[in-house]
């Protein structure tokens, strides 16, 4: 898990280059105000972005929020099946970082208890 | 992003099951061809919700959430835009709730956003310098053009047109579809300045073997490798040759806004919002369909035939979205206001994609009857067309208002979505709440 946090922390990192027009070569590297609080904070859904306490919250956030904001995440209401679809499509068409088995398995069953479809908004 | 309001705990529960949930929340049971209340049971209690009688309740179908309680937005600033309803800050995706799209003209403050990388920095700078646009593949000539040479070269225009999400109404579906929960305001109207698709495409020495376009901008993927494109989509030949599709580089007479695309974008009326590339920079022809990035898969894509809500579909019965369908907005007055008499002046805009809007209609008794309203021509194909109707209310009480388009080949707006895996394409009636005082 740490190794992974550290590649995509680099990948970020390193779009921070470049100011031209070409395709790719921009980019913040942009990190929201949350992340270094939430590595060390304590159990307050506010520093998580949101994420409410529960197992695999920590393995949502270090997998999703390198790339882009919890808010996309927060606005679902996805079976598992889906769920696990989305984690198959950011994998092969995103360039996230593939999870170990029990990473993968704590993130689907987070967001499938915290964001299914039965869940009020 | 922070806490919702209790009423979507209604909505929730409606989404779940929409008979269980009148009765559970307002003690309504329904008559036994679904509409009204049975005895009257749960009429008060709706009333106090919505804040009045309902003088046409017996035509209110059950398990019907009341459009007064069915809107849900908050306001967050961002940057150069007005009241927008931000879905998502990486990427930024904000749309415009429908009272704030009254304008014929969209401006460039109240037009949604929709990006899937990240925004340009030169693009937020607002710094044209550097900029080109490379128009290869398949053509005779490769172009580079610069700014100066792009607005020098060919004939520039000057259209209204329309832009809308893919995926705009997506909150409406159930099951719920994955992405952006777009409600109703994620299309826009705004004066595109710019040069024609095909003259440019002309001037290239466009080859016959040409079937697709593929578009390519200048905005850096999420998560930040150079060597990934966030989403390059194109359209057919024949929509790209359309003397309405432009490249266009001013919105209502100023520089194209960072956030809808600066200095240069694709405007592709009627079709997804995802065909009008924004920070444009490069154009490929292609012989084949264009299969960029967010052209496969479910990307932008219906099942090619109906499913019922929460199949799974193979991804070989996917077809790619091209016109988008007959929709209409009310725009004024603002949902859930209540009126000062009898009378009520309604308006709004209608839009059908390739096609335009030849008629429009209200209701005011949840669509038991229908009030032809005053249709107004668009000032060009391919703009949204305003519509007006004066209604008289015969009670004081809850009214819902509800818009209905029909296109110029006769296809009207549904009452219900034709539910698909991705929730694109959802263009089903918009309905307002209005109070008529005693």
């Amino acid at each position: 898990m740490r190794a992974s946090i550290g590649l995509i922390a680099a990948l970020a990192l390193g779009g921070a280059i470049g100011f031209g027009w070409g395709p790719g070569f921009s980019g913040p590297g942009f990190w929201g105000p949350g992340l270094p609080a939430a590595a060390q904070s304590a159990d307050d859904a506010d520093e998580w972005d949101g994420l409410a306490p529960g197992p695999g919250r920590e393995e949502v956030y270090y997998q999703c929020r390198p790339c882009h904001s919890l808010a996309i995440v927060k606005q679902q209401r996805l079976s598992r099946r889906v769920w696990d679809e989305v984690l198959i499509w950011m994998v092969e068409e995103q360039g996230m970082p593939e999870p170990g088995a029990e990473e993968r398995e704590a993130i689907l069953e987070y967001l499938s208890t915290h964001f299914g479809p039965d869940i009020p908004r | 992003m922070t806490k919702r309001p209790s009423e979507r705990g209604i909505c929730e529960l409606y989404e779940q099951d929409p008979e269980a949930a009148d009765y559970k929340i307002f003690g309504r049971v329904a008559n036994g061809d679904r509409r009204g209340f049975l005895k009257g049971a749960g009429l008060a209690a709706m009333g106090a919700v919505v804040g009045g009688t309902i003088p046409f309740h017996r035509n209110m179908p059950s398990g019907l959430i009341p459009a007064a309680l069915a809107e849900d937005l908050k306001d967050f600033k961002l940057t150069g835009k007005d009241g927008l309803t931000v879905l998502n800050d990486r990427p930024i995706n904000a749309e415009t709730p429908a009272h704030l799209l009254d304008d014929d003209i969209t401006p460039n403050s109240r037009h949604f956003v929709r990006n899937n990388g990240i925004v340009p920095e030169k693009a937020e700078a607002m710094d044209a310098s550097g900029w080109s646009l490379t128009v290869d593949g398949g053509v005779n000539a490769p172009l580079t053009l610069t700014l100066d040479e792009l607005k020098s070269r060919f004939e520039v225009v000057r259209l209204a047109l329309q832009i809308e999400c893919g995926g705009n109404g997506r909150a409406g579906f159930n099951p719920p579809a994955r992405g952006n929960q777009w409600t109703v305001g994620a299309v826009g109207n705004s004066v595109w300045t710019g040069v024609r698709l095909g003259d440019v495409l002309k001037a290239a020495g466009m080859k016959d073997s040409a079937v697709y376009t593929g578009h390519y901008g200048a905005d850096p993927h999420l998560s930040g490798d150079p060597a990934k494109v966030p989403i390059s989509r194109g359209v057919p030949i024949a929509k790209a040759m359309d003397p309405h599709t432009i490249v266009a580089f001013e919105m209502n007479g100023e520089p194209i806004p960072a956030l809808n695309g600066f200095p240069v974008r694709v405007v592709a009326p009627g079709w997804p919002g995802s065909c009008s590339q924004k920070w444009l920079n490069r154009i490929q022809v292609r012989n084949v369909v264009h299969d960029g990035p967010k052209m496969t898969g479910q990307s932008y894509r219906v099942p090619a035939f109906n499913v019922a809500p929460g199949t799974k579909v193979d991804e070989k019965d996917f077809k790619i979205i091209e016109s988008m369908p007959v929709k209409s907005l009310i725009t004024s007055p603002e949902t859930g206001q209540a009126a000062n008499g009898r009378s009520l002046t309604v308006r709004g805009h209608a839009w059908a994609g390739d096609r335009s809007v030849s008629a429009m209609h209200v209701s005011i008794d949840f669509g038991a009857t229908w009030i032809e309203a005053n249709l107004m021509d668009p000032p060009n194909p391919f703009s949204w067309q305003t519509w007006q109707a004066a209604i008289a209310f015969p009670d004081k009480g809850y009214y819902e208002v509800w818009a209905r388009a029909t296109d110029s080949a006769g296809v009207m707006q549904p009452f219900a979505i034709n539910w698909n895996p991705r929730g694109y394409l959802n263009n089903s009636m918009h309905r307002i709440a209005v109070q008529i005082p005693a």
